[in-house]
């Protein structure tokens, strides 16, 4: 009993720091945003209690409901493009292909670059009056290619989630790899010996055995979309007329361009609600060995 | 038992660092950041470059006094701010905007007024340019005459013309909108945009349409502002009206509201791609003769000429002036040293370090009297005289509105208008709307 009670207490004593850090940098700030959130607060003066008024205000902006539309969008839109080109691209450089690595950095450069050069970069390609998409276009014919994506309010969400893919494909593209060169490869040669064709076996091995990756590339993915920032910001400003409004730039001009601080730790709480549901929602559903590995 | 009481335990201090938790609560007393003879500054303004050469000018006059600098893009500086507010570690010199934000912080910055007067006089007041003193005491309550912060770089707002491209099709500026519509037909087919409009920024939104507003009706956006007039009042609905036109009558190029101003459209307009632009007096800085490689079209202003917003029609007969405060500064009421914090201050607005400031072009300064010890051409010195002789002490209308609120609102407006959302009744309504709720 005291020898237990003993590896306890060192157990314990190993994890204090960790649990003292989570408390300081984790709970404290959790807290104290909820707290935040039942003010109205400009972030510096004294703030007035107002209970759940500011959550009652924001289930009724309009902004706030284009936000959750945009996540969703966001979520969907990020998650199944950039796993299946991740997932293809990666099938093809495990083939041995020459030059596969220098195929395997281009394709990871852009999940490396500066959201922001990232952002910059994109609105020269897709800026309508004379941008790289528009001459491509006038010297095609496909005039389409010259549209105002970033700047009509029904076309600029899926604008920054296209610029979106195309930066994080490669980050699923590695994870994949990663997952691929795990397998065994006498598992393959045996459904090549059944006679399975390369599409079957891409389908009905190779995929279900990457199923550990995939979950953990989708809950990667739910959580990035959430907390997107600085793309949106760069290319769009949550614009034109908030139609391109993420719950992150959404806080961000509430804290700090409007001084409504009170206001914006409700979209935060909301945003870290979204987000530990979701987490949460995925670990019950398909079971927490993804993220342990215990799967394997 | 033992475990229990242990998990207890570690539970009692996350509650207890919860419940210590007081957001919204009032800033505690405490002391200054200034140690000995340094002062911290923090700001967005000037840029980090020319701030160093101000630095080491009132370092080489203050032997033994050091300035301790932090230069941020705006949106971050803004966080920093507020986070330092907050935790009582507010910079020593500090740079603000008139307005929202200078009240946001006022409760804790230092009145300026005494600084002032002893460095310059009884009279300081008139080493100003008007528009930057009244501006100073933007949104002060009832009966609060301080000065929190006092300004540093002033400008106006106005339009930007490519002189080569005028010169070459045989125009001039246009002074009307007849003359801006028929300006831009004849410019339109060739390689630069007529009317470049970078009208993703909010605050580009906002002072264009100030301009405009101005141009119909002088003075009447302010006192719906004031809520002595309506948002639908039929010379704001008119100024609304006019702002949709420049998308509605091709003025403006194809996905406008999807440029911004900086990097993009100034990218552009360096480079030739534009005949118009609506910036402001600071694009002077692009011809810094203190910089080196610049575009020709910069060199000592060469290819540019500034000129004000064409007249409405049925509107004020000239053009009116719209500008204000660039930067301005304050002083954190906690300073340990309040003395060298008003040096600082006095000299980066009108002292050896200001003499660097204005040699930038940065922007044009906030006292009259300062000009560049060099300029480049006779063009760069035309328009700096314009400037300072002849627009900012005619400034009368300013760049800003009072609330972050309605600043927001009017630029939402001015967007939806733009993207066809609304109409120039509607967008006048939703302001409205929003004014209701001040």
């Amino acid at each position: 009993m005291k020898i237990l009670t003993r590896e306890r207490l060192v157990g314990l004593a190993f994890l204090a720091p960790t649990l003292i850090l989570f408390g300081v940098f984790v709970v404290y700030p959790i807290f104290y945003n909820v707290q935040a959130s039942t003010l109205q607060w400009d972030g510096v003066n004294v703030g007035t209690a107002v209970g759940i008024d500011n959550y009652l205000e924001l289930f009724q902006d309009p902004t706030f409901l284009i936000t959750l539309r945009n996540s969703a969008f966001w979520i969907v839109l990020t998650i199944i493009p950039q796993g299946v080109i991740g997932f293809l691209l990666a099938v093809a450089l495990n083939q041995g292909l020459r030059g596969s690595t220098i195929y395997r950095a281009i394709f990871f450069i852009p999940a490396i670059l500066s959201p922001v050069v990232v952002g910059i970069v994109w609105q020269r390609i897709l800026d309508p009056f004379n941008g790289v998409l528009t001459e491509i276009g006038k010297a095609t014919g496909l005039t389409f290619l010259g549209g105002n994506y970033l700047a009509d309010p029904q076309t600029a969400i899926f604008a920054v989630i296209f610029v979106n893919v195309w930066m994080w494909t490669g980050f699923s593209m590695l994870f994949y790899l990663a997952g691929l060169q795990l397998i065994d490869p006498s598992l393959m040669e045996a459904a090549r010996i059944d006679g399975a064709s390369g599409f079957q076996t891409m389908v009905r091995i190779t995929f279900p055995l990457l199923k550990t990756t995939t979950l953990s590339l989708v809950l990667l993915g739910i959580i990035g979309s959430l907390k997107t920032f600085e793309l949106v910001y760069v290319l769009t400003q949550g614009g034109p007329n908030h139609a391109s409004e993420m719950l992150p730039t959404f806080a961000f001009l509430e804290a700090f361009q409007l001084q409504n601080v009170g206001y914006a730790s409700a979209i935060s709480v909301v945003l870290l609600v979204i987000a530990v549901v979701s987490s949460l929602s995925m670990v019950r559903v398909f079971g927490a060995g993804f993220i342990t590995g215990d799967e394997k | 038992m033992k475990l229990k009481r242990s998990l207890a335990g570690v539970a009692t201090v996350i509650t207890a660092l919860g419940v210590t938790a007081c957001a919204g609560g009032a800033a505690p007393v405490a002391s200054g950041n200034a140690s000995g003879d340094t002062i911290t500054f923090r700001s967005w303004s000037p840029i980090e470059q020319t701030t160093r050469q101000m630095i080491d000018a009132f370092q080489a006059e203050n032997e033994g006094s050091k300035i301790d600098a932090t230069i941020f893009n705006y949106p971050e500086y803004l966080v920093d701010l507020q986070s330092r507010a907050s935790s009582n570690t507010m910079p020593d010199v500090l740079g603000l905007q008139p307005g929202a934000l200078t009240q946001q912080y006022r409760e804790n910055l230092m009145p300026l007024q005494d600084c002032a007067a002893e460095t310059w006089g009884d009279d300081w007041q008139s080493k100003f340019y008007p528009i930057g003193i009244e501006q100073a005491r933007m949104g002060n309550p009832e009966g609060d005459d301080n000065f929190y912060s006092l300004p540093i770089l002033t400008q106006t707002v106005n339009l930007w013309a490519n002189s080569e491209i005028f010169d070459d099709a045989g125009l001039s500026v246009p002074k009307t909108w007849d003359e801006l519509v028929q300006t831009t037909k004849d410019l339109s087919g060739g390689d630069a945009a007529p009317f470049l409009l970078p009208a993703k920024d909010s605050w580009l939104r906002n002072v264009v349409f100030l301009q405009i507003a101005n141009n119909v009706s002088p003075g009447t956006v302010y006192e719906a502002e004031a809520g002595s007039k309506d948002w639908t009042d039929p010379a704001i609905v008119k100024a609304f009206d006019y702002w949709s036109k420049l998308f509605s009558d091709g003025i403006a190029q194809d996905g406008a509201i999807g440029l911004d101003a900086y990097p993009s459209a100034v990218n552009q307009f360096e480079a030739g791609n534009a005949a118009m632009i609506p910036l402001g007096a600071w694009w002077i800085q692009q011809s810094d003769p203190t910089k080196t490689d610049i575009p020709p079209l910069s060199e000592g202003m060469s290819g540019y000429e500034p000129f004000l917003f064409p007249t409405i029609p049925g509107g004020a007969a000239e053009s009116q002036f719209v500008g204000g405060i660039d930067v301005s500064l304050g002083i954190s009421k906690n300073t340990a040293n309040p003395d060298l914090a008003c040096k600082v201050l006095t000299d980066f607005i009108a002292g050896s370090a200001a003499q660097k400031l204005v040699n930038t072009m940065n922007d044009v300064p906030a006292v009259t009297g300062l000009a560049p010890e060099k300029f480049t051409s006779e063009k760069q010195e035309q328009i700096w005289n314009l400037f300072v002789d002849e627009w900012l002490p005619q400034v009368k209308w300013s760049r800003y509105f009072e609330s972050p609120k309605l600043d927001q609102a009017v630029a939402d407006a001015l967007a939806a208008i733009a993207t066809g959302d609304a109409t120039p009744q509607e967008a006048a309504e939703s302001v409205q709307a929003v004014q209701d709720t001040l």
